[in-house]
């Protein structure tokens, strides 16, 4: 059988014009995908059964004991952690949510290890962004910035920018100028019609020198500014200046190096100061399929995107406190449940340590390097391929996952639902 | 009138304390107060040992004295409007947050937030003080807007970060961008920094030590000399890339070849 219309939960393009053909509860190929997609969708490295670490190794457990341990751990915690959720959809993450209040813990999301930085940028300034449509159709100057689409987003540049015709862009690559901004010569920047090479750390500077040139202040920049030209910061502001319809684009180059949100600050002020002479926008480049859904969750219910912390009842935000690596690094969890995500692999080594010393669980459908940090997985099914539910592209458009097969794993959202039901139990509610 | 608290020795040392509580106005009624430990309300009794010295009839009379382990204590001094904070060793992350009066004295190194958006009274440090120190809460426009914070060591990153009154004087270094989207103030740093005072708006940040990476969008204006000093220093005005009303005054600027020595940064600030 072929579906069509699929949506990969991979990355935050979330394209969702795949066909995958299934047989029975294979799927056995994918269409229009890129390699990542292709990966997702036909791997297979899933957890049999939920299992619980002895002295002896691993020994497979049932979901019912499972969920008794793992509530029994979270409610008998003085600070409990809840983290990850970036890679199930929106009615899980909800469920997440609810059981972080009931229990005074600290819920967070991967935006801490990668565009946490890019949030706390768009609370100080704003966010003079768009949807991938308006790009797709309107941007006639697309800037990537400290981020590799052609790896890490390989059809960003198909569907949305270089090589995709617009209404308004009609001859796609010919009529768009491409300008890409990095400390290396990337894939990406093969493709580019001008590349930026700045110095490691430097983006502050270039970002702040390009805002001058633009406000009519260039002439006091000294002839290089981190390894650039003074000449071909000029040259392309002049692109961005005259362009129809601009939209930088930015990744992690530019959230997690010296400066962090002060880095994403400069390019929005600089995208502010182009709309003064054209039509700019600004948006990140997310990265896990459902982290943009995460924040969004997160902020219905409790008023913040990530690093929530309820011990005191009631929601507080301060990132560099209340963040999962920070707490972690401290040593000040005794407790954490890890959901949807893979934290052994992102994290720094003294943070991912601590998850070992405590009690972990892990909800995810595969063996990832978070497993051996934990003293109980439970599988369940893995979004956009079992499991259906609402996920938020990159440009914050709500998109829904489909059910591609059946499978005997539960729900992530009705494994959390139990253990949430659990906890009101031990609680006495 | 005298009271001192020291911590009592806990189960889970390693979890974060939140104790705006403890401020002299609140012991005038007596030291039956409460504090957070991780998720759960403990009596101040449950981890300190409390003595309470003589008597006080207003709170500015009233001294606060901390010892044992208080690095993870957070916000002690919260909302403090007057009297003595007296603080042995180290201390956790917000401590005088928004005060108005009185004055707090760390005997040793002080974590991330300290004096964040105070108002007014002193907060003096003779260890190091760590990120954000006189700066603003996420998302904040106005940092610290009056008082004075003094810091005996270093300060980390972001030291000053959206100043608006007020004066921060740190001895030893600070980390990057200190004084980053200041709008007022007065921001004296006696050692090196790194970056200063980008997105400036206004105030004034006079830097001692090596200025390392100043920002292109610094306009050099003048040299003066400082005479209670003796010292000459470069004068810039900046940031302009944005207003550019900023006054930077620099002993030692950059030289070319320290343009961008990425290995010299301090540790990043983990946010």
């Amino acid at each position: 059988m072929i579906i069509k219309d699929v949506v990969c939960p991979f990355c935050g393009c979330l394209c969702d014009d795949l066909d995958v053909e299934v047989d029975g509860q294979k799927i056995i190929k994918v269409q229009n995908g890129c390699t990542l997609a292709e990966a997702t969708l036909t791997g297979n490295n899933r957890l049999p059964a939920p299992i619980r670490r002895t002295a002896n190794g691993w020994e497979e457990i049932s979901y019912d004991d499972a969920i008794r341990e793992t509530a029994d751990i979270l409610c008998a915690a003085d600070r409990p952690l809840l983290y990850g959720w970036s890679s199930t959809h929106g009615e899980a993450q909800s469920i997440g949510v609810h059981i972080a209040e009931l229990i005074g813990a600290v819920i967070d999301n991967t935006s801490v290890v990668c565009h946490g930085p890019s949030i706390l940028a768009i609370q100080e300034v704003g966010h003079p962004g768009c949807t991938l449509g308006q790009v797709k159709n309107r941007a006639d100057v697309i800037v990537y910035w400290g981020c590799n689409p052609t790896e890490a987003h390989p059809r960003h540049m198909s569907r949305y920018t270089t090589f995709a015709t617009g209404f308004f862009v009609p001859e796609a690559q010919k009529d768009r100028t491409v300008i890409v901004v990095d400390t290396r010569r990337t894939e990406s920047a093969e493709i580019a019609d001008e590349f930026i090479r700045i110095e490691r750390g430097g983006d502050y500077e270039v970002l702040s020198a390009l805002r001058a040139i633009v406000r009519g202040k260039g002439s006091i920049l000294p002839r290089e500014i981190a390894g650039v030209a003074r000449e071909q910061l000029f040259r392309v502001a002049e692109i961005c200046m005259k362009a129809k319809f601009g939209a930088i684009f930015f990744g992690l180059g530019l959230t997690m190096s010296n400066g962090k949100y002060k880095n994403v600050r400069n390019a929005i002020e600089l995208t502010d100061e182009l709309n003064r002479h054209t039509k700019f926008t600004i948006s990140p480049l997310r990265g896990h399929g459902n982290v943009y859904g995460s924040n969004e969750v997160f902020t219905w219910i409790t008023g913040y995107p990530y690093a929530v912390d309820f011990a005191r009842g009631i929601a507080f935000y301060n990132p560099g406190e209340t963040t999962a690596v920070d707490i972690l690094r401290w040593g000040e969890c005794d407790a954490a449940l890890i959901v949807a995500s893979d934290p052994g692999a992102h994290f720094p080594h003294a943070a991912a340590a601590h998850l070992a010393k405590i009690p972990t669980i892990l909800i995810d459908p595969h063996r990832t390097a978070t497993t051996p940090l934990c003293r109980l997985q439970i599988p369940c099914t893995m979004a956009g391929i079992d499991a259906e539910g609402t996920a938020y592209r990159m440009d914050g458009v709500p998109i829904r996952y489909k059910k591609l097969i059946e499978s005997l794993y539960p729900d992530d959202a009705d494994l959390l639902r139990r253990i949430h039901d659990r906890i009101r139990e031990v609680q006495g509610a | 009138m005298r009271v001192i608290l020291e911590t009592k020795e806990r189960k889970k040392p390693f979890l974060p304390i939140e104790a705006e509580t403890i401020i002299p106005s609140n012991f005038l009624k007596g030291p039956e107060l409460t504090v957070y430990e991780g998720n759960k309300e403990r009596l101040l009794s449950d981890l300190f040992t409390i003595v309470v010295e003589g008597t006080a009839v207003s709170p500015d009379k009233v001294e606060v004295v901390l010892k044992g382990d208080t690095a993870r204590i957070k916000r002690v001094g919260e909302y403090m409007a007057t009297g003595t904070i007296r603080i042995q060793g180290d201390i956790g992350m917000h401590c005088g947050n928004f005060m108005s009066g009185g004055v707090i004295e760390i005997g040793g190194n002080a974590d991330a937030w300290l004096g964040r958006e105070m108002l007014g009274g002193s907060i003096i440090c003779h260890g190091n003080a760590g990120h954000y120190c006189a700066s603003g809460y996420r998302g904040e426009k106005h940092g610290m807007r009056g008082g004075r914070v003094e810091v005996m060591g270093n300060a980390g990153d972001f030291c000053s970060e959206y100043l608006t009154g007020g004066e921060v004087h740190i001895h030893g270094n600070c980390g990057d961008m200190a004084g980053v989207e200041m709008k007022g103030g007065q921001l004296i740093i006696e050692g090196d920094a790194t970056r200063p005072c980008g997105n400036m708006k206004d105030g004034m940040c006079m830097i001692f030590g090596t200025v390392h990476r100043i920002l292109p969008t610094f306009e050099k204006i003048d040299t003066k000399k400082l005479p209670d000093r003796n010292v000459t220093v470069t004068v810039y005005k900046g940031d302009v890339a944005n207003r550019g009303k900023g006054t930077l005054m620099i002993q030692k600027p950059h030289n070319e070849g320290d343009q961008h020595p990425a290995n010299t940064l301090p540790g990043p600030a983990t946010t």
